[in-house]
């Protein structure tokens, strides 16, 4: 952590940057901070309960955060996919960000918890991350923990529903889905949905019913499925923040197993590598197609 | 109208049975499928669970998400109106959190300004909310700093607080009479309201303090503050997501949209809205009047703390700490209302 | 069976809507009409001009308003008008069928296909498949009925739409 403030200090000091993107103490736990000025360094933090992605503050279209002008920004391993889709989207330059990695072990689920870090409590994303480090920061502080084996539980979900039949699938994610009241957090801190205008929103035409009943959902959330394909980063927000419990992680990691094994893509750190769906090869398999 | 009555926990089950075989709805706090705490009908008192605020509020109940207004058919030039039924059968919410009940009635007044809002009203006058005294709520509860209390009785029809092997019942309400009056049997004599006072005063202990009692000193300086710095620095960490207005249990915008089901069919449905979303302000032409976060963090604030008690003398918040719980990103309506008074009566500013 | 011809007399005709690309299986359906093959007559066919285009929303729309099967056509690999725009559509719908099957949606439904100017016969075949497979499944009124009809809310105790399945009966 000293180490940390250290840094957050010295490039606000120096003017390398103007506000420095972490996590502070809020009142409930965890929060993300901006800090303007090298005292305000010392309330950085980072640790267990650290679980945001901070990349979403990075979208070029909040206004009110681009005032703010050149931002360093802390990044845990998996923060890191989400900037490398930004850039390889180019959304945001790299040169205007710098990137301060922190090494990590696993975060729990939960910013306002105050459980240790355990088997038990560790967000489930965590379990099988191979990442203790983002490749893509241009400073790394801190150590790390050893993190924790996979798989993880929803991995095995996703194993259980896929056995069953269609309409155990279906009856499942009807009594999810209905709980939707289309409050569009999971769209809103999502780091990859980032459009001006998201097509929720528009209305001519309105491809999906704005009304929070199961058909308007369904179409809701089948359109987010589909625009995060190949780009989910997986950092676990969408599901942590939906205050309606629904296990929308279940849905963009069955997504990202199909992109995984037909395309053999998964969430890169490295903004060089094309994401899987805007672009394709000759030879994709296509036993479905008659 | 304020006497008391006892029910004993046995006397409650029955209650509910007696209710449900009359063909009368229950609803209470009771586990979801995901192990959450949330209202929702239920069969047996079994099914209540009191420890723990419901993750949602009582709007749901009388101003679902999305409910239907009227379904239209288009015959040939002409356009037939179908009127969807604005009565409801009879209900009892049992199990209220004060917090929750008091918002129905703070929402009473908007409901009932510029015209009298039918659905709302239908199931008003067909729900009777039973509330249970708040056993007391974490470091983001403040219902006392906005003139309420963890036994508050507005909004309800009766409060139970448990004393001994029951609870003693305050009649609030002539409905709450009507539900005593309709269930004698189950109701009798026991402990008066002084038994409860121990417990009363610990849950009024657990949510004091966390902001200052001052909701005319907050609403002065959020008059006359519209264009501070405060509001800019706030919404620094705001997503815009609207998780707070979902959970609030006092707001209320909605929307208004057209569904085609077919060529010739469709509803007007009216469904939850929220200021906190960039679309809520957007005009046609594309102009936004309220472009960025900072005026919608503004908005929030201003409208539950100095419009609407402009409007109607009476703060659009019960102090339920719901927004608080729910911020992804960790927002907290006590610490900005702290905050507030803090540089209202000049003992600190804008950081 | 003849896909041609109703299972039973006043029985239940599947609506099936296509959405096929201009320069192909647009053109190979013209074929098929004017070579007077025989084939079901449940299909609705709203031509675009590329695979590329055809959004899964359009899917999921024809399904609220009460299509019971999707077919989605174009050109061959290799073929396309566009150079690239059937390699596009054929990743985005391979995930999305994924997608629709992890939901519960039957696969079945949807038809994927690519069909030539040339092949009319081809058209004729994917037609009166996917209307014998969509006929066996029956109408697919799981996803119509996602709306709660407003007069049986108005009656529920607590609103259904929010709370569904846990409503007592």
């Amino acid at each position: 952590m000293t180490e940390l403030r250290e840094l957050a200090r010295r490039l606000l000091s120096e003017g390398t940057v103007n506000a420095v993107l972490g996590w502070e103490e809020g009142p409930r736990g965890a929060r993300p901070a901006f800090v303007t000025t090298p005292e305000g360094a010392d309330t950085l933090i980072f640790d267990h309960r650290c679980v945001h992605n901070l990349a979403s503050y990075l979208s070029p279209r909040r206004p009110h955060l681009k005032r703010l002008g050149k931002v360093a920004m802390v990044l845990k391993p998996c923060d890191a996919r989400a900037v490398a889709g930004l850039i390889r989207e180019t959304q945001i330059p790299r040169d205007k960000v710098v990137l301060i990695g922190v090494r990590c072990g696993g975060v729990i689920t939960d910013p306002d918890s105050t459980a240790p870090l355990t088997e038990a409590t560790v967000a489930d994303r965590c379990r099988g991350c191979p990442d203790r480090e983002g490749h893509l920061a241009d400073h790394t502080v801190g150590t790390a923990g050893p993190g924790f084996a996979g798989p993880s539980k929803r991995a095995q979900k996703i194993e259980e529903l896929a056995a069953a039949p269609a309409e155990k699938r279906w009856a499942f994610w009807q009594s999810e889905l209905e709980k939707c009241v289309r409050c569009h957090a999971c769209r809103q801190v999502c780091p990859m949905c980032y459009c001006d205008r998201c097509l929720a929103d528009k209305t001519q035409p309105r491809w999906i019913e704005s009304s929070p009943h199961a058909r308007g959902n369904m179409a809701w959330h089948v359109a987010r499925a589909m625009h995060l394909a190949g780009r989910c980063v997986d950092c676990g927000e969408c599901e942590r923040v939906c205050p309606e419990g629904i296990p929308l992680g279940l849905i963009t990691r069955k997504i990202a197993q199909v992109v995984s094994e037909r395309y053999d893509f998964r969430p890169s750190d490295d903004p060089a590598v094309p994401a899987p769906v805007g672009t394709y090869r000759m030879d994709d398999p296509q036993e479905f197609i008659l | 109208m304020s006497t008391t009555t006892f029910i004993r926990t046995e006397d409650l089950k029955g209650l509910v049975a007696d209710l449900r075989a009359a063909g009368i709805g229950v609803a209470g706090p009771a586990r979801t499928s995901d192990g959450a705490v949330d209202y929702r009908s239920i069969n047996a008192f079994d099914d209540v669970v009191l420890d723990g605020q419901p993750r949602n509020s009582l709007k749901q109940f009388f101003l679902p998400p999305t409910e239907p207004l009227f379904k239209y058919q288009r015959k040939g030039s002409d356009v037939a109106i179908l009127e969807i039924s604005t009565t409801f059968p009879p209900r009892v919410i049992l199990g209220a959190r004060p917090c929750d009940a008091a918002a129905v009635d703070v929402l009473d007044k908007v409901m009932n300004w510029d015209y009298t809002d039918e659905p709302w009203f239908g199931r008003r006058a067909a729900t009777t909310i039973v509330t249970f005294a708040c056993p007391g709520g974490d470091r983001s509860c403040f219902c006392t700093s906005v003139g309420l209390a963890p036994d508050a009785t507005r909004g309800s029809d009766l409060l139970l607080a448990p004393a001994g092997d029951g609870y003693v019942v305050e009649i609030v309400t002539e409905k709450g009479q009507a539900l005593v009056t309709a269930n004698a049997k189950r109701f009798g004599a026991g402990a008066g309201v002084e038994a409860t006072q121990a417990y009363r005063d610990k849950a009024r202990a657990s949510v004091e303090g966390h902001v200052p009692a001052r909701p005319d000193v907050i609403r002065a300086w959020v008059d006359a503050h519209f264009e501070d710095p405060f509001w800019a620095e706030i919404s620094l960490r705001c997503h815009g997501c609207g998780g707070c207005a979902a959970a609030c249990p006092t707001c209320h915008c909605f929307d208004i949209v057209d569904e085609p089901e077919t060529l010739t069919e469709g509803t007007r449905r009216r469904n939850w809205d929220t200021c906190q979303t960039s679309v809520f302000t957007a005009h046609a032409s594309g102009h936004n009047p309220r472009n960025d976060q900072c005026g919608r963090c503004r908005q929030r604030v201003n409208h539950k703390f100095a419009i609407y008690p402009a409007r109607f003398n009476d703060i659009l918040c019960t102090g339920c700490g719901r927004c608080a719980r729910t911020c992804p990103a960790g927002q907290d309506v006590t610490e900005i209302l702290t905050r507030i008074v803090a540089m209202a009566t000049g003992q600190g500013g804008a950081a | 069976m003849d896909a041609t011809t109703p299972a039973v007399a006043g029985g239940f005709e599947p609506r099936i809507t296509a959405f096929v690309c201009n320069w192909c299986t647009y053109t190979g359906a013209d074929l098929a009409g004017t070579s007077r093959l025989q084939m079901a007559s449940n299909v609705r066919i709203i031509r675009l001009p590329c695979t590329g285009r055809i959004d899964p929303m359009f899917i999921t729309k024809a399904f609220e308003r009460g299509a019971d099967g999707i077919i989605v056509s174009g050109c061959h690999p290799a073929d396309c008008h566009y150079n690239a725009g059937n390699y596009h559509a054929r990743r985005r719908f391979a995930i999305f069928r994924e997608l629709m099957d992890f939901l519960g949606v039957d696969t079945g439904r949807i038809t994927f296909s690519w069909v030539s100017a040339s092949e009319g016969g081809k058209w004729r075949d994917v037609v009166n498949d996917a209307v014998t497979r969509v006929r066996a499944l029956g109408p697919f009124t799981d996803y119509r009925k996602l709306v709660v009809d407003p007069v049986a809310t108005a009656t529920g105790v607590v609103p259904p739409e929010h709370v569904g399945k846990e409503v007592p009966a």
